[in-house]
């Protein structure tokens, strides 16, 4: 048995019990209440560009249907028919006006209405019978857009997306916003690994350490042009809001210099400096420093880097991918993985910047081997009993007293948000895991229910009883929705 | 110009033929369909035809 409340003050104390990363109990625990009301990336704008597009995108277990509707509005609605529960979308991603349930035939229109209820009269009785008017399949209870990114969360009281993301919306402006029409996709490969989904996102979080060691092999090959993996320990990691990464430290030079130093051609250049905020500007061109691997609570992530695309050239082109740790067992893990390109690039450069991402991540990518070999086997090795037994320090950057191994970043020495520190450290782990623990300790509120095809709320109850015929008997605990006519 | 038809006492409110052409099908309240445009023009009637035929109790037909 897991001793949850133990687990959890051993993780604010910086110190892992090592089963949490294959733990069936954990997981369940997580699965409830991480990601039962957290924001979860599910897609971006870009995937579903007309109106009528739509991708289907999970929350675990739940399927969700990311459309376009006819009005152009972003929607995620549960992929449930109303009737039997079927899924009524059974494709990954296509172009509809209209998606039918393959089982009895209804069918609803793009934006969840209910179309199409074969029999309505002479099965139900009409309206009188079955509700039909307003019943729309089930949205996702929050749903918000930051950069066109689409996220959405299971608690109908999340807070704003963008109050969630805080100041961490200063370094995915980075990645997702290097011209005023921000990015396009491609993708996502889905592969599945054998590891807990923690792994990953502590990985992109903050861990600079393991690169000379784990990537020997591909700086060694000259994939990137500094010829030692060790130059990690001179960036930096941050921590911002709800999320944190990790930079590379830029040689002198100007901002210009040092964007063109990454790969970036001269127009997209002007078009960052016009884009991005004074601040947002200086981290690059007066602290010297590019953004690289980071992730935001709870599993999704993202990498920009800058390798070698061309044999025998000193040349390299930067790109940009976004992850997602899609949890399916306390030991298995799909992995969502996109590319990510700034719309108005050259099409030259997308087209080479999609080949670095192919190189490096990805189902096929070279860290990604690196990394996964590690990760498998550390799952496995923390599903055993001996694993209860150790407590793993993850308290790197801090004395056994609390005291820092090194200080943050004055204001005069760095123009970002957050907590900022230069060379190798735990605390963005430690910052991802104490959110975990926050999450896992706070019991979930109960749910609404929604009773389909009723109407509570219309006026009295024909029993007498004064319940209306949608309200269970004894679930006075569980707040009832009705959806109105 | 062949024309639609729909037949009112068939139809039995599925609306695949509002998912097949939503620019000439609707459903009333009553979830029975509604001709919103009846003249189907010859370079949309592979398509009028096809949402028509889609109706799984073929309340719905194209003639000339």
């Amino acid at each position: 048995m897991t001793d949850p409340r133990g687990v959890l003050q051993d993780v604010r104390q910086g110190m892992i019990p090592a089963h949490i990363y294959n733990d069936k109990e954990i997981f369940e625990l997580e699965k409830e209440r991480v990601f039962g009301r957290s924001w979860l990336f599910v897609g971006h704008e870009s995937e579903v560009p007309e109106a009528g597009d739509y991708v289907v995108r999970r929350v675990l277990e739940d399927s969700f249907i990311i459309s376009r509707d006819e009005h152009g509005e972003i929607r995620a609605l549960f992929n449930m028919c109303l009737h039997r529960g079927m899924q009524v979308c059974r494709t990954e991603m296509g172009n509809a006006s209209h998606f039918r349930c393959p089982y009895h035939g209804w069918s609803y229109r793009n934006d969840g209405r209910i179309v199409g209820l074969p029999f309505h009269k002479e099965a139900y009785g009409g309206e009188e019978g079955f509700r039909k008017k307003g019943q729309t399949l089930l949205p996702a209870p929050s749903l918000g857009i930051y950069n066109g990114l689409i996220f959405v969360s299971l608690d109908p009281d999340a807070e704003p997306l963008e109050d969630f993301l805080g100041d961490f919306k200063f370094y995915m402006d980075y990645y997702t916003k290097q011209s005023g029409d921000g990015i396009e996709l491609r993708g996502p490969q889905r592969w599945r690994v054998k590891a807990n989904w923690k792994i990953g996102a502590e990985n992109f979080a903050g861990d600079m350490y393991h690169t000379p060691q784990t990537h020997t092999s591909v700086v060694e090959i000259g994939l990137f042009r500094e010829p030692k993996a060790e130059k990690r320990k001179d960036g930096t990691t941050y921590w911002a809001g709800n999320g944190g990464g990790t930079t590379y430290k830029l040689p002198e030079g100007t901002l210009e210099d040092r964007l063109r130093y990454v790969g970036y051609p001269d127009e997209m250049i002007a078009r960052m400096k016009e884009q991005w905020s004074q601040e947002q500007l200086d981290v690059v061109g007066k602290d010297g420093f590019m953004v690289s691997a980071a992730s935001v609570f709870p599993n999704m992530s993202f990498v920009h880097n800058w390798p070698r695309v061309e044999e025998g050239s000193d040349e390299v082109l930067p790109f940009i991918s976004i992850r997602q740790w899609q949890p399916i067992s306390e030991d298995e893990t799909e992995i969502v993985s996109w590319f990510a390109v700034d719309k108005n690039a050259p099409e030259e450069f997308k087209a080479l910047s999609y080949k670095a991402y192919l190189m490096c991540f990805g189902s096929g990518g070279m860290f990604e081997q690196d990394d996964v070999e590690n990760w498998v086997s550390l799952t496995s090795t923390a599903g055993g009993p001996m694993a209860r037994r150790l407590l793993l320090n993850s308290r790197m950057g801090m004395l056994e007293n609390g005291q820092n191994v090194v200080e943050p970043l004055t204001s005069e020495q760095y123009s970002g948000p957050g907590s900022t520190r230069i060379g190798y450290s735990e605390y963005n782990q430690r910052e991802l895991l104490l959110r975990w623990a926050d999450h896992l300790e706070r019991p979930m509120e109960k749910a609404a229910q929604l009773q389909v095809g009723t109407s509570p709320a219309q006026g009295g109850s024909p029993d007498g009883t004064g319940h209306s015929p949608a309200e269970r008997p004894g679930s006075s605990a569980v707040e009832t929705v009705s959806v109105e006519a | 110009m062949p024309v639609v038809k729909a037949d009112l006492q068939a139809c039995q409110g599925y609306a695949n033929c509002v998912v097949g052409a939503t620019d000439y099908f609707d459903l009333d309240d009553d979830g029975i369909v509604i001709l919103l445009r009846t003249e189907v023009p010859e370079s949309e009637r592979a398509r009028v035809t096809e949402a028509a035929r889609s109706c799984p109790v073929s309340a719905l037909v194209v003639e000339d």
